[in-house]
């Protein structure tokens, strides 16, 4: 036990003194924050600086009173602009001398050509943007609309049964009930996927490299060999646990920071996200990363050279990447029993599970016997991984074929 | 008391590594442990350390039975190997740790050894930064600093400088000073003689000769003189049908088939007033034992 905790410790100062692994955990961070900020980012580029408290200043020209001095109504529709209206003719060169006096940011220009109306939207330059935007536009179109029907002579109440007044639900005829959404399954799906991934493909990294180096031998006579992959899976999984719950907290705080409210929620359910479903979480990334991370301390140690690294994974990449894709299409049918196969079966579920417990189909029984099954390969894994393991740490020769290793699992002295 | 291999044997996939070898270490010394590449020495220190599984025979350390939980022995191992990027002072406590020390007897025995082997200044060093002869130090301190009744040393001197070669030297003679047992497997013929009392040489999996060195060296009749003379003695030489195994500025290796002869050559040389500085007659060296025993 207490060589576990030696072998426990070491292993972590080694991963967080890492360069790539402090590096890699400073981007993520920073892409969580940027990601949190793009609304605030395109907002900037589009120039809508509402949030701020600067307005853009828009002028609109209405030189054939199309809209009879209705549209100062803009300014009360909360869209970020400091609205002036204008009946005088001005031209597009008048507006570009404004623009560059920095009068006016952008202007409308209205035209009446008879038949048809057309609205000039003119700004400084079109970098960030392609047409007018859908807010303004939209605005634009009531107001006109509402001139128009208030000319009809209707009562409130006519005019009341104009708009439309529509609530609109969602049922399934599937009996299962299914909620949440698929977009923030499918986020938690790979992100499980990657985190358990990539965690215990360091179990393997980690294992050649003291193999490469030749500090096994050493390694060897201080300690047990289960020890040692017992002490690199916990100590690697614990940093990565660590990570993805920085991350999580980053993302929160960055989301309460940055994000307007409501936002969030308009993309995920966020009455999906319980205590619940954190633990599975948690136990599902755990228990995943256990069973990729001894699969991956097996082939870790079978190589002799660096370069042979990546061939020996490649049948657990493999394994993992045929877990994740089996959960994530069925998730599309949640409901279907392929799905349901997916969440038990031991390389899909801990992709799977957590994703079936968010939506609220998965039972009880069926998160418990998923969880059987998974601790049940874990321990199968680990006798193999541990036994191969040991006889494979001390072979300096070529790679260990799938033949080596049935013999050496099978040889009771070894 | 001390440690005793009965007939112990080991095959691998289709390779007999040790075939029935019994030694036993029983009083504190230097044991050479010899043999040519691939005739099982590693293999039969592993198992008398414990990583891997005798198939038959007994391994006893004080007459109990060889086990990896239940001893604790220090290792330097022919590949050498340190963490890299990892502090040389961390990574020796890592290992101190691992084999029971507590953090403040490992500090002290980690500074004591650092000052010894004259590798103080490395200590908050990665170990990417240092000489491959540091590095090695480094791993010998590994190897000792639980400070363990019985050391292997398997090829110790090999990259080292001639410095360093005699800082580990004194060291090891401190060490049986202490009442180590050490087990030394070398391929520098001269090492094993300067400190090795008993030897056992492996060829193939199978002990081809094992004993006191010196024992096994007085059975040995002499077979080469070492003569400085004056001036050229090439023409006495082939009178008597010696070979010449290596001359230079009138001094000579001679190979010699028996004692007689030699002294009849060193009488004709007085007789004709050629003046001799050295005249030795020398018995085999272990090199001579190990070639005619395994080459």
């Amino acid at each position: 036990m207490k060589d576990l905790k030696t072998v426990i410790g070491f292993t972590i100062k080694e991963m967080a003194k890492r360069k790539s692994f402090v590096i890699s955990t400073i981007i993520i961070v920073l892409i969580i924050i940027i990601g949190f900020n793009i609304p605030n980012i395109i907002k900037l580029f589009n120039g809508d600086n509402s949030s701020s408290g600067t307005q853009n200043k828009l002028l609109v020209v209405d030189s054939s009173n199309l809209f009879e001095g209705s549209l100062d109504t803009l300014n009360t529709m909360d869209l970020g602009y400091e609205v002036q209206t204008t009946k005088e003719a001005l031209t597009f060169d008048d507006i570009k001398q404004q623009i560059d006096n920095e009068q006016i940011d952008e202007a409308i220009i209205v035209e009446n050509n008879e038949r048809t109306y057309k609205l000039r939207y003119i700004v400084k330059d079109m970098t960030m943007m392609n047409s007018m935007p859908q807010d303004l536009m939209d605005s634009i179109n009531t107001i006109y609309t509402n001139l128009q029907i208030s000319k009809l002579g209707l009562t409130e109440e006519q005019i009341q049964s104009l708009a439309p007044n529509f609530e609109y639900s969602i049922e399934q005829t599937e009996e299962q009930k299914v909620s949440g959404n698929l977009f923030a399954m499918m986020m938690l799906s790979i992100v499980l996927f990657y985190a358990i991934y990539f965690c215990a493909y360091q179990v393997s990294s980690s294992i050649t490299t003291e193999k490469t180096s030749k500090i096994m031998e050493t390694l060897v006579t201080s300690t047990s060999p289960r020890i040692i992959v017992l002490g690199k899976t916990i100590g690697i999984g614990l940093v990565g646990l660590l990570q993805v719950c920085l991350f999580v907290i980053i993302a929160l705080i960055s989301a309460k920071v940055f994000l307007e409210p409501g936002i969030l929620e308009s993309v995920l359910d966020m009455s999906q996200m319980t205590p619940y479903l954190a633990i599975i979480t948690i136990v599902y990334f755990i228990l995943g990363y256990s069973t990729y991370a001894l699969l991956y301390a097996l082939t870790g140690s079978t190589v002799g050279k660096p370069e042979d690294i990546q061939s020996a994974n490649t049948p657990v990449a493999i394994l993992a990447v045929i877990g994740f894709y089996l959960s994530y299409f069925t998730m599309m049918n949640p409901t279907s029993d392929l799905n349901l196969f997916a969440a038990l079966f031991p390389i899909s579920s801990p992709f799977c599970m957590p994703f079936r417990v968010m939506m609220g189909i998965a039972s009880g029984g069926e998160v418990a016997l998923s969880l059987v099954i998974l601790v049940v390969t874990i321990l199968i894994v680990a006798k193999v991984a541990i036994k191969i393991y040991s006889n494979a740490i001390l072979n300096y020769g070529t790679k260990m074929s799938v033949r080596d290793m049935i013999k050496v699992y099978r040889d009771k002295n070894s | 008391m001390g440690l005793k291999l009965e007939n112990v044997s080991k095959k691998f996939i289709g390779k007999q590594a040790v075939d029935n070898i019994s030694f036993e270490v029983d009083k504190p010394g230097v044991f050479g442990l010899l043999g040519t590449n691939g005739a099982g020495k590693t293999t039969t220190i592993r198992m008398l350390l414990g990583i891997i599984k005798k198939d038959t025979g007994e391994i006893t350390w004080n007459g109990k039975k060889v086990e990896r939980k239940n001893v604790n022995f220090g290792y330097l191992p022919e590949e050498r190997g340190v963490y890299p990027k990892t502090k040389i002072y961390d990574q020796l406590l890592y290992f101190a740790k691992l084999k029971g020390m507590n953090k403040n007897d490992a500090d002290e025995a980690i500074k004591k050894w650092a000052k010894v082997l004259k590798v103080e200044e490395y200590l908050p060093m990665p170990a990417e930064k240092l000489s491959k002869g540091n590095q090695q130090k480094i791993q010998f301190m590994t190897s000792i600093i639980h400070n363990p009744e019985l050391i292997v040393l398997d090829e110790p001197f090999s990259g080292l400088d001639p410095v360093n070669t005699e800082i580990l030297k004194s060291v090891i003679i401190e060490l049986v000073k202490q009442g180590k047992y050490i087990i030394m497997s070398s391929h520098q013929m001269a090492s094993i003689e300067e400190f090795c009392t008993d030897i056992l040489i492996l060829n193939k999996g199978k002990t081809v000769l094992q004993g006191n060195l010196k024992e096994i060296k007085d059975t040995y009749k002499a077979n080469r003189i070492e003569i400085i003379a004056n001036r050229n003695i090439d023409d006495y030489i082939k009178e008597y049908n010696m070979n010449i195994e290596f001359s230079k500025n009138n001094e000579y290796t001679i190979k010699i088939d028996s004692e007689e002869n030699a002294n009849k050559l060193l009488e004709k040389l007085v007789a004709d007033k050629i003046s001799i500085t050295k005249f030795e007659i020398k018995k085999p060296t272990l090199n001579d034992i190990f070639i005619e025993k395994v080459g």
